[in-house]
Order: C-alpha cells, then sequence, then structure tokens
C-alpha cells in the first residue's frame, strides 16, 4: 500500500521538477494576481493591511485553479492515465499520492511565499503566521477538490472555464474559514474555532476526495 | 416477516419498472396529469387563502404575502437538489438509465425554483429589510446553490457523448451534495438577518394556522408542479434517447399514435426484452 504512494510520488515529483515551469508559473500568477487588487483599490495603507489577507486567499484559490487544468492532461494525452485505470493497484491511493505531489508544487509553495506578500500588504507579523497557517492548511484541501473536477473535466478541450464553474463554488467553505482566521486575529480574537473547521475540512477531503477522483477518472475515461 | 417481505418485492417490483425507459413513459402517461391537476387544485386554493383568507400582518402589511410563493421555491430549491443527487447516486450504482435522466431534468427545474427564491426573496427584502440584497447566510447560500445547479448542468452540456455527460454530471451532484451542509454552516458565520425557522422548529411552527395553511397548500402544490415539469421533460429525454429502440419508433408513426399509453401488441412484443435495459 505505501509502496504504490511512495512509487506515485516519486514519478510525479520527478515529473514536476524536471521542469521548472510547472513550479514557477502557478507562484508567478499567484503574486500579479494579488498585486492587481492594490491597484484597484484606494490607496489606504489601513485598507490594504485589512483586506490582504482576503486578497491572498483569492489569489491562492485562482492559482490553484489554473494548476488543476493540467494536472491530468499530459498523463491523459500520453495515455498513462488508462494505464492507471486496468492497473491492479488503488487507484484513489495512487490519485492521493498525485494531488499530494501536486500540492507540494503549489499549495505548499504558495503558501511558503506568502509572508514575502503581506509584507507588501502590510500585514503586522502575527497576522502572517495565521495566514501561513491557514493557507498550509487549507491548500491541500483545495488541491483534493478541485482534483475531482480536473478528472471529471480531462477529456473535454477547454475544461478550464467549466473547471472554474464547477469547483470555485464548492472552494468558498475553505475560503471562508481561511480568510476568517485572519480578520479574527486581526480583531485580536482567538482562530481556533476557524482552524479547526479548516482541519475538518482537510481530514474530509482527505478520507473521500481520492475515491471521488477515482470515481470521476473511471467515469470520463471509457 | 411475510407481509413485509412481500411488501418489499412489490416496491422493489415497482422501482425495477421504473427503472425501464419503455415501462417509465408509459407509467407516466397516467401519471403526468394527475400530477398535473392535483398542482392545480392545491395551488388554486393556496392561492385563495393566501390572497383573501389569511390575515394582513400586523408589522409588514399586505407585502408580506409574497411569502406563499418565496418558501415554496425555497423549499424546493433544496428539495430538487437532494432528488437529483439522490437519482445521480442510484443512476451510478445501479446504473439506471431513469435515474439519470430525472437527475438531469431536475437540474434546470431546480435552478429556475432557486431564482425564483431569490428574486422573491429580493423583492421581499426591498421594502421590509430596506436592501435588494443583504449578505447573510441564507441568502448566501441560496446563490451559490444556484452557482452549484449551473456548474452541473454546464458539465453534462459540455459532453458530446450522453453516456459520459450523464455519469460525470452524476459524479458532481453527489459531490456537492456532500460539501452543501458544510457550505451552508460555513457561510452562517456571518450574522443572520434572515428571520430563523418559523414552520419546522421545536414547539410547533410559530405562525398563525390561517397563514401556515395556505403555505402548506402553495408548497405541495409547488412540489407537485416539479413532478408534473420533470415527467414532462423527462418523457422527452427519454424519446430522445431511445429514438432508435423499437418501441419508440412504433410510437413515433402516425398509425399507432394513441392519446392513452402504448398500444397493446407492441407491449407484448417487447416484453421479452425486460432483461436487457
Amino acid at each position: 500500500m505505501n509502496n504504490t504512494f511512495i512509487l506515485f510520488c516519486q514519478r510525479e515529483w520527478q515529473l514536476l521538477f524536471r521542469n521548472t515551469s510547472n513550479l514557477v508559473q502557478p507562484l508567478c500568477f499567484f503574486v500579479i494576481i494579488a498585486l492587481l487588487f492594490p491597484f484597484s483599490l484606494p490607496l489606504e495603507n489601513e485598507l490594504l493591511q485589512r483586506i490582504g489577507g482576503g486578497i491572498i486567499w483569492v489569489s491562492a484559490v485562482l492559482a490553484i485553479l489554473m494548476s488543476l487544468e493540467s494536472m491530468f492532461r499530459a498523463d491523459f494525452n500520453d495515455g498513462a492515465l488508462e494505464q492507471w485505470l486496468i492497473h491492479p493497484r488503488s487507484l484513489p491511493l495512487a490519485m492521493l499520492a498525485k494531488v499530494f505531489a501536486h500540492w507540494c508544487a503549489t499549495g505548499l509553495i504558495l503558501a511558503l511565499f506568502s509572508p514575502i506578500l503581506c509584507l507588501a500588504f502590510r500585514i503586522p507579523a502575527e497576522q502572517i503566521w495565521v495566514l501561513f497557517l491557514g493557507l498550509i492548511i487549507g491548500t491541500p484541501s483545495l488541491s483534493l477538490i478541485g482534483a475531482i473536477g480536473a478528472a471529471l473535466t480531462v477529456t473535454l478541450h477547454r475544461g478550464g472555464v467549466l473547471l472554474a464553474i464547477i469547483i470555485l463554488p464548492l472552494y468558498i467553505p475553505i475560503l471562508i474559514f481561511g480568510a476568517g482566521m485572519i480578520t479574527q486575529s486581526y480583531s485580536g480574537a482567538a482562530i481556533y474555532s476557524q482552524l479547526y473547521a479548516l482541519l475538518a475540512i482537510l481530514a474530509l477531503a482527505i478520507t473521500l476526495a481520492p475515491f471521488a477522483i477515482a470515481g470521476a477518472l473511471r467515469t470520463t475515461i471509457e | 416477516m411475510n407481509i413485509l417481505s412481500s411488501i418489499w418485492k412489490a416496491v422493489s417490483r415497482g422501482f425495477h419498472r421504473l427503472g425501464s425507459p419503455r415501462e417509465f413513459y408509459t407509467i407516466s402517461n397516467y401519471l403526468t396529469p394527475v400530477f398535473g391537476a392535483l398542482f392545480l387544485v392545491l395551488s388554486l386554493i393556496g392561492s385563495y387563502y393566501a390572497l383573501f383568507v389569511a390575515p394582513a400582518d400586523y408589522q409588514q402589511g399586505d407585502s408580506y404575502r409574497i411569502l406563499f410563493v418565496h418558501v415554496p421555491s425555497a423549499w424546493l430549491s433544496l428539495f430538487i437538489y437532494v432528488v437529483m443527487a439522490s437519482a445521480a447516486a442510484i443512476g451510478l450504482v445501479w446504473r439506471m438509465k431513469m435515474a439519470f435522466v430525472v437527475a438531469i431534468c431536475s437540474a434546470p427545474i431546480g435552478a429556475a425554483f432557486t431564482s425564483l427564491a431569490l428574486a422573491t426573496g429580493s423583492l421581499w427584502g426591498a421594502p421590509i429589510w430596506g436592501t435588494w440584497w443583504e449578505w447573510d447566510a441564507r441568502l448566501t447560500s441560496e446563490l451559490i446553490l444556484l452557482f452549484l445547479y449551473f456548474g452541473v448542468m454546464a458539465l453534462y452540456y459540455a459532453f458530446e457523448e450522453r453516456r459520459t455527460a450523464e455519469r460525470a454530471m452524476a459524479v458532481l451532484a453527489v459531490v456537492g451534495v456532500v460539501i452543501v451542509p458544510i457550505i451552508h454552516f460555513s457561510v452562517e458565520w456571518w450574522s443572520s438577518l434572515h428571520q430563523g425557522a418559523t414552520v419546522f422548529r421545536e414547539g410547533g411552527p410559530a405562525m398563525p394556522p390561517s397563514m401556515l395553511t395556505p403555505l402548506i397548500y402553495m408548497a405541495l402544490g409547488f412540489t407537485f408542479f416539479y413532478g408534473y415539469i420533470l415527467f414532462l421533460r423527462a418523457r422527452n429525454m427519454v424519446l430522445s434517447n431511445e429514438r432508435k429502440s423499437k418501441w419508440v419508433r412504433a410510437l413515433l408513426q402516425p398509425q399507432t399514435l394513441q392519446p392513452q399509453g402504448l398500444p397493446s401488441k407492441i407491449l407484448q412484443a417487447e416484453s421479452g426484452k425486460e432483461g436487457t435495459q
């Protein structure tokens, strides 16, 4: 069982790290989206400070959404996906590994880079930690839920907009709790309730999403 | 035990019969007008009571009467989503053709009722709350529900092959029904301007019977309306899906076209094929 997970992680990491653009593109997208907001808002430090956390969360959601479209695309085009489907290995476990590798290349990197963006928005150090923690816990759920949508749209030629329509509504709870954590911490209150909610969503996503991804792949690829 | 098992057998036989498109088409011949008539009668009675018998609200005057459309639509927006997701799950598990048809035909109706609930709520909110839109838990959940419906429909129409489309749509509907409670819970975060539960709550409904009665009539009438439209849509879809099968061809030939049910000869000719559905 562990063997499948490790094998798939190794494979995905090799593929991701051999082509650096896989790692750089979501990060660039994330930073550019976040930097678009100050241009469209009145230039008040206090305002930016207050809404910066939410902006960074929205940017992270969009960056992950963009990266999801290509998640299964290459494997589908070269036929690897069909091989996994007929292989006796546990498909949900393999998909969990794939999503984990994908998260390492997107969500984790975004979370690691977010403190620098926080400085641009003049977010105080305390909230930087809260935001970082929220992103580390929240983005794996984003990848897991998004992978269901990616699996459903993998055979479609222009699945990008469709993917956004079907996945973004499902992201709302994570966004609410993630951004709520920062608002809460900003007003000096405890952040535990949101933190626990994010952890609960993550636990649910880890246990259920791999099966949904596997089911979605079996549905769309026949 | 014997009674229970025979009831179970009857139910499962009925279920399996409904699962075959041809049987569904025959049965729906009789059920569709019944649903339509029930809708008409119940909603007419409900409208009469709602508009003429129910007293005006002591605070809101007559403007509260939009409630008799708003609440049934809101109820149906959720009910239809549950029906759609259950049908989708049944279709995925038992590979039942009709379940997919029910799920797909429900989605646009559900989206329509969700829009209606949002629109009537907005119209009601303008004079009473003084705002067309409020970022309140129920309003926002309802809006997200509308987008979930749109997503399900968009996914279905994106595929060219019907079999793939209906199964992909079913997976999304089932995933959605797992996430809907989480969305609702998370959205309840904001302080709620919307009034709390009035009808289903501990200690009975907080509403005088003169207002509750028409509301129940309207809710039932709307539900039958959903059933009626669902049958009409599903019958159309069955005909289009099965247009190459023998019974639809026979049905659509002018000389065999009859207002009620299928000609008995065709039923007999096709009865040997039931196992293949």
